[in-house]
């Protein structure tokens, strides 16, 4: 028994794509599966970019993906190698090639790695449709949960249009997820999930924490199209005009009664200025008609919307108390939610920019000023009572009308070390004076040593 | 850091010291309370202890979100006629006690009264409850020593009740003076922690004497800010709250004075920010909000400008917990008064006449209605919810403060926090017009009602489907 497990793990390493004639039945059917994908899958250690506490720091993380070209195109999730300076791969034949970040979307969680090689040979994953899924059908998960690379494991899709909506800091406005009981753990993400025809149906992201084998993969035709879209521009563009909408059913539940409940209007945004309301339902978008019963039937009109042209008008036929009309209104381009975040170590604190969205979410009143998205425990920053979620409006007396008036003006004042710093502080509704006390190292020794008393 | 090292050996070598002393303190005056002396004082203190029960409403600041429990503390009769000294804790700016009961006496001899909350002091953070007490009955109370002195490691004795499962037995602790600060005025504070039961314990010193009871939070006086938990035992001292045992505060909250307001948030006047803006750093007090249309802002002031003065009373803030003052300067200015606030706008100094108004009412006293039929209670939303919740003023409706489980409401997904802004197609922009909806829908029984909300920084539907 102990040389036959042996003997099937020297197999393993020594031809990988084999199949024992000795293995029948459904075991044939999922190896030949597993062996279709296997050597395209990628073990991935990206040097991560990560800002916590007020500092930038460099972890290393593990995650999977699966080369989709023969010259070295690789598909994994944002979170695992978004923002990374290296990005380590090791492939199937355990060679390990760096790869460069050709893009990422936080929307949809999808990130493009090229392996810097020069081969053209590289075996790569077919792409199957995840439009046709059923539930109940078998699946493979293929990655490195928790490092362990080249790892298979088996289960059912659970479900093949899951809505998660916003939660726990993530948001996927433009897609439902497959979820699946596969076993998914961290260091699968980014890995392919496979039917049995040996097709990556999805990319592995997230699983419910707290539960079994609940596990939810990116759909690859929504992947499929991110991913085509970072190739050719490295990002990918949305468009919209600012509303929020609402299934049906959280207004009525008469089948009779078609459309999308809009659920909020950003006073600012272009819907806003046309005058669509809350309440008001969209019935088409450019003729063409659109219907959300069900919370699950969102992403599908949010990437209609998504997908119409940036800068352009459009009409929206909108039903207002029972009465239909047309409304024009111009697309613009959606921002990111979140701005890059820069560390600033002389202060001791980290922060970005304030995107359009941020400023809708926190109820700014523009994008004026600099977020600060961490604090060091004994900088400067901290000392002068800067705390995270901290919005910057001015200093010294200087509108902080942008990121970079932020970045220069800080630079003067790091590098001249001007004692005191007046910076003008929004913290929820309220405003305060903080003052940053740039004191050298020796002077600090001097405070510390003398007595407060004095 | 080469300064912590040079003073590391030293404070080691002082801690040894230190403790061989409190050992040597410990042997030489361990005879001070002897066992029949303990006993005496148990005796004397015990008849006057008392068991205070109560449910605190607690009002969550940031939804408005009122959760009910029940607690009990230990309690001291103070009169015959029935003043209660008990922790503080049971008033707090978020929390309200509501049926209060003291249970006086123990075992066959207990006897249960209701109560009543009076007026919190604002500068010691005790409670004083009265005892209703239609037959004039006499109660057991103690009197305390006023100005103590007490020496660094002297013996105390401390009087408390143990828990539910020993039935509130009354009990004695043998503790020390563990610290005597001596800014900005004397504090004592034990050298070990005391169990729950005995906070508001009655101290006794050596020489016999009640000196006070036992609280965590720094007063005001001992340099702190109310609410302030030192997590140290402190003995509070008579002096502290005697004149509140020879005059009780009033009633009830009801019959508090309306709390003058001046209409700005504001922060301490620091060397560093004086130096900044090249002003005398003698302290004062920055306004760093405004509140639209409130009386300073009528009175022509500013966000930035340096008060100095308040009404004859001159500001020296310099730290955070100096602003507590301030605070309290203004509230007790009266209502309606003119007065002067001289400040320093550019360095250059002002000065306006102020006419303070009420201060807004705040989520703590706020209005609130129960609906019967969908299982919702809601209230106004407060000028001190929209500050702490940012929500703008141009954001007119109620905030839910209650779901009752099972309810329409709660099958809906609504939860406490979310804003109602309209209900059943009928704007809700008060208390009233949210019950005139609820009552209008309730009476024409529609198979839905769609309630329009906004949670956090949007908007959103609600559907209820209450079966009629």
């Amino acid at each position: 028994m102990k040389r036959y497990v042996w003997l099937a793990l020297l197999f393993g390493l020594a031809a990988p794509g084999c199949v024992t004639t000795a293995i029948q039945g459904g075991d044939a059917a999922v190896i030949r599966a597993k062996d279709r994908v296997a050597p395209a899958v990628v073990h991935i250690r990206p040097v991560k970019e990560v800002y916590a506490q007020g500092r930038r720091e460099e972890v290393l993380v593990v995650g999977s993906g699966f080369i989709i070209t023969p010259d070295g195109y690789v598909v994994t999730n944002e979170h695992v190698a978004g923002e990374s300076r290296i990005v380590r791969c090791v492939l199937y034949d355990r060679s390990e090639v760096d790869a460069t970040v050709v893009g990422m979307d936080r929307y949809t969680d999808i990130a493009l790695l090229k392996l810097e090689t020069d081969r053209t040979d590289l075996p790569t994953v077919r792409l199957g449709a995840s439009e046709s899924l059923v539930s109940g059908q078998t699946v493979l998960a293929l990655g490195s949960p928790h490092g362990l690379a080249r790892t298979v494991s088996m289960g059912i899709i659970s479900e093949t249009r899951r809505f998660l909506g916003e939660g726990g800091g993530m948001m996927s406005p433009y897609n439902t997820w497959i979820q699946t009981d596969a076993a998914i753990n961290p260091g699968n993400s980014g890995g392919p999930l496979v039917n049995l025809a040996g097709e990556v149906v999805g990319v592995n992201t997230r699983r419910m924490s707290g539960a079994d084998n609940v596990g939810f993969a990116i759909p690859i035709d929504i992947a499929k199209e991110v991913v085509d879209e970072l190739r050719e521009n490295g990002r990918v563009r949305r468009s919209w005009f600012g509303v929020t909408l609402q299934e049906m059913m959280s207004k009525t539940d008469d089948l009779s009664q078609r459309g999308v409940v809009i659920a909020d209007v950003e006073a600012a945004s272009t819907a806003g200025q046309a005058g669509i309301r809350p309440g008001d339902i969209l019935l088409a978008v450019d003729g063409i008609e659109v219907d959300a019963r069900y919370a699950e039937d969102l992403p599908r009109v949010h990437k209609l919307i998504a997908d119409l042209e940036i800068g352009r008008t459009y009409p929206l036929r909108i039903s207002r108390g029972g009465e239909v009309r047309e409304i024009l209104v111009e697309t613009e381009e959606r921002s990111e939610l979140e701005g890059k975040q820069v560390e600033f170590a002389e202060w001791g604190f980290t922060a970005s920019e304030i995107t359009p969205a941020f400023a809708r979410r926190m109820q700014l009143p523009s994008t004026q000023g600099v977020l600060v998205s961490g604090v060091q425990v004994g900088g400067y920053a901290a000392n002068a009572g800067l705390v995270e979620g901290d919005i910057l409006l001015t200093m010294d007396g200087h509108d902080l009308t942008d990121f970079q008036t932020f970045q220069d003006l800080y630079q003067e004042r790091a590098a001249s070390g001007q004692r005191l710093v007046l910076l003008d502080v929004r913290r929820g509704a309220l405003m305060r004076f903080v003052l940053i006390k740039q004191v050298g190292e020796d002077a600090a020794e001097t405070e510390m040593g003398s007595d407060p008393n004095e | 850091m080469a300064a912590v090292r040079r003073s590391a050996l030293p404070r080691l070598r002082g801690g040894i010291a230190g403790l061989c002393l409190a050992l040597a303190m410990c042997t030489a005056s361990a005879a001070t309370f002897t066992p029949a002396q303990i006993e005496a004082h148990y005796d004397r203190v015990r008849p006057a202890l008392c068991l205070v029960t109560y449910s605190a409403e607690v009002t969550n600041p940031s939804t408005g979100q009122v959760a009910v429990r029940q607690t009990r503390a230990l309690g001291v009769l103070a009169s015959a006629d029935g003043l209660v000294i008990t922790h503080g804790h049971m008033q707090r700016e978020n929390a309200e006690p509501v049926s209060i009961m003291v249970t006086v006496g123990e075992g066959d001899s207990e006897r249960e009264y209701v109560a009543e909350a009076l007026r919190k002091p604002d500068d010691v953070n005790l409670s004083f409850l009265r005892i209703q007490n239609p037959t004039s009955e006499t109660f057991p109370f103690v009197t305390f020593k006023r100005d103590a002195q007490l020496r660094l490691g002297e013996p105390l004795l401390i009087m408390g009740m143990l828990g539910d499962s020993f039935d509130h037995s009354r009990a004695i602790l043998v503790r020390r003076v563990g610290v005597v600060l001596t800014t900005p005025r004397r504090t004592y504070g034990l050298d070990e922690p005391v169990p729950f039961g005995f906070v508001t314990g009655p101290v006794i010193d050596p020489r016999g004497e009640l000196v006070g009871v036992i609280g965590f939070d720094l007063s005001p006086q001992e340099g702190g800010d109310l609410y302030i938990r030192s997590g140290h035992p402190l003995v509070y001292q008579s002096g502290l709250f005697e004149e509140f045992i020879d005059n009780p505060p009033d009633r009830s909250p009801a019959d508090e004075a309306a709390d003058a307001w001046l209409g700005v948030f504001t922060q301490p006047l620091t060397d560093d920010l004086a130096a900044y803006w090249g002003l005398e750093p003698r302290g004062g007090i920055v306004v760093s909000t405004i509140v639209p249309d409130s009386p300073a802002a009528q009175a022509g002031m500013k966000r930035g400008d340096v008060i100095t003065s308040f009404h004859g009373t001159p500001i020296r803030a310099k730290q955070d917990r100096e602003v507590v003052g301030f605070t309290k300067l203004v509230r007790e200015a009266g209502v309606g008064a003119e007065v002067e606030v001289r400040f320093l706008r550019d360095g250059a100094p002002q000065t306006a006449t102020v006419a303070l108004t009420e201060r807004p009412k705040s989520a703590r006293d706020a209005d609130e209605y129960e609906d019967a039929v969908f299982g919702l209670t809601v209230r106004e939303i407060t000028t001190d919810l929209r500050y702490r919740l940012n929500i703008s003023d141009d954001v007119q409706g109620v905030i839910v403060s209650r779901v009752k489980p099972g309810s329409w409401a709660n099958i809906a997904g609504m939860v406490p926090g979310v804003i109602i802004l309209n209900f059943g197609g009928d704007p809700v922009t008060s208390l009233d017009e949210f019950e005139a909806a609820t009552k209008r829908v309730a009476e024409e029984e529609p198979a839905e009602v769609a309630v329009f909300c906004r949670v956090g920084p949007r908007t959103g539907f609600f559907r209820l489907n209450p079966r009629w």
